[in-house]
């Protein structure tokens, strides 16, 4: 492929830099976030070819598949990058942008449960680890994932059967309907 | 000096897991703060921080929970105590990111209708007891010392990373939880694993990475000739504890590694009474190791 102007989309890297507040085009590719990168086993592309593939305006490839997904933000490639490339930061932004553009997909399972988090947050103000464990499951079909292991946690005290009242509820729900009017303004990322 | 000027305050916000399935760590931090003197007030009605979830969503978001707590914060003299590394990652870097950012922090301010107190020191436990404490008072309070006991210490990533947020110790070759530990008598090892990602929040949507990750982890502490890990994460303590059967099946490797809560042995060392560790909490059972250790 050769690179051009049609083959290489230069405002969606523009929106990565401004949504991560991170610069891409520093990057001069020492591979340093691959080599320390937990999670790289789990990628078709490594960390530091997510980088150049953005630097080349090729955000299809980026997004397609499995690799954005499978970041755990350890920050182990912030933490070394000698060019001060916020990798973790740009992970963010990339899933938000693929979520936003494409909904989700059989990638995006982790995407899906911290969402479901997100939802906990909104409803109980704290979470939940029942309810967030059992919608996931139901959400994503896994219906008897980790099914011995629900049990053995109430035994042991370690899930609670309910939830407590918050008297900050009400706060909780403020700040999600202001984030939401503030995009719808345009005043927010 | 009046003796009540040596007296150390703290406003505490323990974050969802402590009230859950970390509640070994919030009974043990508890305990220990008592046994040492150290006041502990919980934070009312603090809310959940947003962990990795939050952030890995929306940004602003993320940042606008913190700042709320950070501000419910206020209300509890001193400064805020935090043992799980998650929460304390997240509110350290919205006082960072608000500082630095002043159009990040006026979209906060408005997110929450106020203004975002960024003044309140945010402080690990690990960070009160080695700094604030001091080593050699902890030295001192230890009634048990943990003789014989092999801990390796597990860091793994947001106690330290990014440097410029947690400010803890140094980031790739931190030494405050051996500092620590040590100083209540334990011997720590030297292994490679001590930084890795456990797999994190994939525990609920991948457990097949946390299986693999977690697996060298137990297996790097097992082969430096650790007795039994200890975290200062819930998260980790989740995957490295409750999922331990788990990894123990699919790499066909035994482990019977213990994993505690930092907490746990230095409030055992203190003198806490065993029986309010919520040692029966543990999924791997830790009392065959502590009795070998006359800890118990």
């Amino acid at each position: 492929m050769t690179l051009s102007d049609e083959t290489m989309n230069l405002s969606f890297v523009r929106k990565v830099e401004q949504l991560s507040g991170s610069s891409v085009r520093r990057c001069f590719q020492c591979g340093k976030c691959s080599a320390g990168c937990p999670m790289r086993t789990f990628m078709e592309h490594p960390p530091n070819r997510i980088v150049r593939l953005l630097q080349l305006g090729q955000y299809e490839r980026v997004l397609a598949g499995r690799s954005i997904w499978y970041c755990a933000s350890c920050e182990t490639c912030s933490t070394r990058c000698p060019n001060k490339v916020d990798l973790a930061a740009i992970m963010d932004a990339l899933r938000k942008l693929s979520w936003d553009a494409q909904g989700p997909s059989k990638e995006s399972y982790v995407q899906l449960a911290n969402r479901l988090f997100i939802e906990n947050i909104r409803t109980y103000g704290r979470q939940y680890e029942m309810r967030l464990a059992a919608v996931f499951n139901m959400k994503s079909g896994q219906f008897l994932k980790d099914f011995l292991l629900g049990p053995k946690l109430i035994t042991k005290g370690k899930l609670k059967m309910f939830h407590q009242k918050n008297r900050n509820m009400a706060e909780v729900e403020k700040i999600f309907s202001r984030i939401e009017e503030m995009r719808r303004k345009g005043e927010a990322p | 000096m009046t003796p009540t000027s040596n007296l150390l305050a703290y406003s505490y916000y323990p974050g969802c897991s402590l009230h859950a399935s970390g509640k070994e760590y919030d009974v043990s931090t508890k305990g220990l703060f008592r046994a040492l003197r150290i006041g502990l007030q919980e934070v009312p009605d603090w809310l959940c921080c947003g962990a990795t979830p939050a952030h890995n969503v929306d940004e602003l978001l993320s940042l606008a929970l913190c700042a709320k707590n950070l501000s419910l914060a206020e209300q509890v003299e001193g400064d805020l105590a935090v043992s799980c590394a998650a929460c304390f990652s997240r509110l350290k870097t919205t006082q960072h990111r608000l500082t630095d950012n002043e159009t990040k922090r006026r979209q906060v301010e408005k997110a929450i209708d106020g203004p975002v107190p960024l003044g309140k020191p945010v402080k690990h436990l690990l960070e009160i007891l080695a700094e604030d404490y001091g080593l050699d008072r902890l030295r001192d309070a230890v009634q048990k010392p943990l003789t014989g006991l092999k801990v390796a210490c597990y860091y793994g990533c947001l106690l330290t990373r990014p440097p410029e947020v947690p400010q803890l110790d140094c980031v790739e070759a931190p030494t405050i939880m051996e500092r620590v530990i040590g100083a209540a008598g334990a011997e720590t090892v030297n292994w490679s694993h001590r930084m890795e990602c456990c797999g994190a929040n994939f525990t609920l949507s991948r457990p097949g990475v946390v299986l693999k990750l977690s697996n060298e982890i137990l297996a790097s502490a097992k082969r430096a000739g650790a007795e039994c890990i200890i975290v200062a994460c819930p998260l980790c303590h989740g995957n490295l504890d409750i999922r331990q059967q788990e990894i123990e099946e699919a790499s066909g490797t035994r482990y019977g590694m213990p994993v505690f809560y930092v907490t746990q042995l230095l409030a055992l060392a203190a003198g806490v009474s065993s029986t309010r560790l919520a040692l029966d909490s543990m999924i791997v059972d830790p009392k065959p190791l502590l009795k070998e250790k006359n800890l118990l």
